[in-house]
């Protein structure tokens, strides 16, 4: 069975590879469950081994890390042998809090956390140091999760909802926002004079006026005018004006 | 001309299966992507400037659920293969652009590879359903494989850009330095709107703006 599991964990590094907006990561889950599924009782191509998989790569979606949990809580319940019914409400119900948790902590904590750490120390430091240190905490972090939720998973089943309780999560969701503004607000001054080194009073002056602009309209019109497309606007702009 | 293109290409297929598919290990974040295609174009000074200025872009999203976004890896090569061996005032501008242009067709070929992944469930619906061990691991791989190939397509068509606007756009001196003021400008836009919303509760935003605080004393210091 371990190397079945340790098999479903590797799969789960790829688990948005078949994203879709039918199953979303549904058959995912079903890629990386079917290792740890081959050994239910009937064994591979058996009644429940075909059941249990058609089950995995039904609709799912949730932060690909934390997806983990579900992919260990949903296999073990299989092995369990809970009734079909309980396991759908089951998977179901996992969805929203695996997703809502990840992107708190992940998507909207530790990633622009460790992208202000590491923009600050590239421009200080040294782009190398910059470069690894993002992806050392990025990626310790990324790991520490998907290993932890697996484990949660697997190891808690059906009750897995209770291990999202757990004190550093809680920690996580209370800190990661004032962390990552606080993080994003130090490295905007210190990105900014760096990249600004050989602006003059008034290209700087002239860059205040884009980036104003810019955060006006944003205000407004996010998020149909999002960043990339006002970066493009300005750059076409340019271009018509006649500076290219 | 580029110095290594054919690893430049290799670079973007890695960082653009990162994006999504594999790991999301964010070597695809443009801090990482550029600085690296940086070093592999010979120029890492190009590479790191390019990435500062797209990573501010690239924290305007979170690539949270089913949001759609921009592929800033891929839009980062490309940025590199235009801006280097060109001093920092000419090339970072037309690099930027470039990037963002190529991050915004990125992100339009995930969504295509999202619909046909879609398509592709739907045709082997029963299998799936029917707990058809092939048909699953045949379903994911040729998503990782569409996705493969988009970022391959993506990131050609980035360095085919590069290459013809280094070649023939007659870039003023003038020009590239208003270029460069218009895409630092936007960067910072996204960088603090996106902040800005991010910080949208009070407290938050008291955070952010001791970070702002301390981070401008510090500058000062220095």
């Amino acid at each position: 069975m371990s190397q079945g599991i340790i098999r479903g964990w590797l799969r789960s590094l790829l688990i948005q590879a078949s994203w879709n907006y039918e199953r979303m990561i549904g058959v995912g889950v079903a890629f990386s469950s079917e290792p740890i599924l081959r050994k239910l009782p009937d064994g591979v191509g058996g009644e429940s081994y075909r059941a249990a998989l058609g089950r995995a790569s039904a609709q799912f979606n949730a932060h690909p890390y934390f997806s983990a949990a579900a992919i260990g809580a949903l296999t073990k319940t299989e092995h369990q042998g809970l009734p079909p019914e309980t396991m759908s409400r089951f998977r179901t119900a996992l969805s929203s809090p695996l997703g809502s948790v990840g992107d708190k902590i992940v998507w909207a904590g530790t990633l622009p956390i460790a992208s202000a750490i590491g923009l600050i120390l590239a421009v200080v430091v040294s782009p190398l140091v910059g470069v690894v240190v993002f992806l050392l905490v990025h990626n310790v972090v990324n790991i520490a999760i998907r290993a932890w939720a697996f484990n949660a998973g697997w190891v808690a089943g059906i009750g897995v909802g209770n291990r999202l309780g757990a004190p550093l999560l809680q920690f996580g969701l209370k800190y990661a926002g004032p962390v990552t503004a606080l993080a994003l607000g130090l490295m905007l001054p210190i990105v900014s004079a760096w990249l600004f080194a050989d602006f003059d009073g008034s290209a700087i002056t002239a860059t205040a006026v884009v980036a104003a602009v810019g955060i006006l309209l944003a205000r407004w019109l996010w998020p149909t005018l999002g960043g990339i497309r006002y970066g493009l606007i300005v750059v076409v702009l340019a271009a018509l004006a006649g500076w290219i | 001309m580029i110095d290594n293109v054919i690893l430049l290409g290799i670079w973007g297929v890695i960082v653009g299966l990162d994006m999504t598919s594999v790991g999301q290990t964010m070597i695809s974040r443009p801090l990482v992507a550029a600085t690296v295609a940086g070093v592999i174009a010979g120029d890492p000074a190009s590479g790191l400037v390019v990435g500062v200025v797209l990573e501010f872009f690239a924290l305007d999203v979170l690539p949270v659920g089913a949001a759609r976004y921009p592929d800033y890896g891929l839009g980062a090569v490309a940025a590199v293969a235009t801006a280097a061996g060109t001093p920092s005032v000419l090339g970072t501008g037309l690099g930027v652009g470039v990037g963002l242009v190529i991050a915004y067709l990125g992100g339009v070929g995930t969504h295509l590879v999202r619909v046909l992944n879609g398509n592709d469930v739907v045709r082997n619906s029963g299998l799936l359903d029917s707990g058809n061990r092939a048909a699953v691991n045949a379903v994911h791989m040729r998503g990782l494989l569409r996705d493969g190939v988009r970022a391959a397509f993506v990131t050609a068509l980035g360095l085919l850009l590069a290459i013809l606007l280094r070649n023939t756009v007659p870039i003023t001196l003038q020009g590239a330095v208003f270029l460069r003021i218009v895409v630092v400008g936007a960067a910072v836009s996204a960088l603090v709107s996106g902040a800005v919303r991010f910080s949208g509760r009070r407290v938050v935003m008291q955070w952010f703006v001791l970070g702002l605080v301390i981070g401008s004393l510090g500058v000062v210091a220095l």
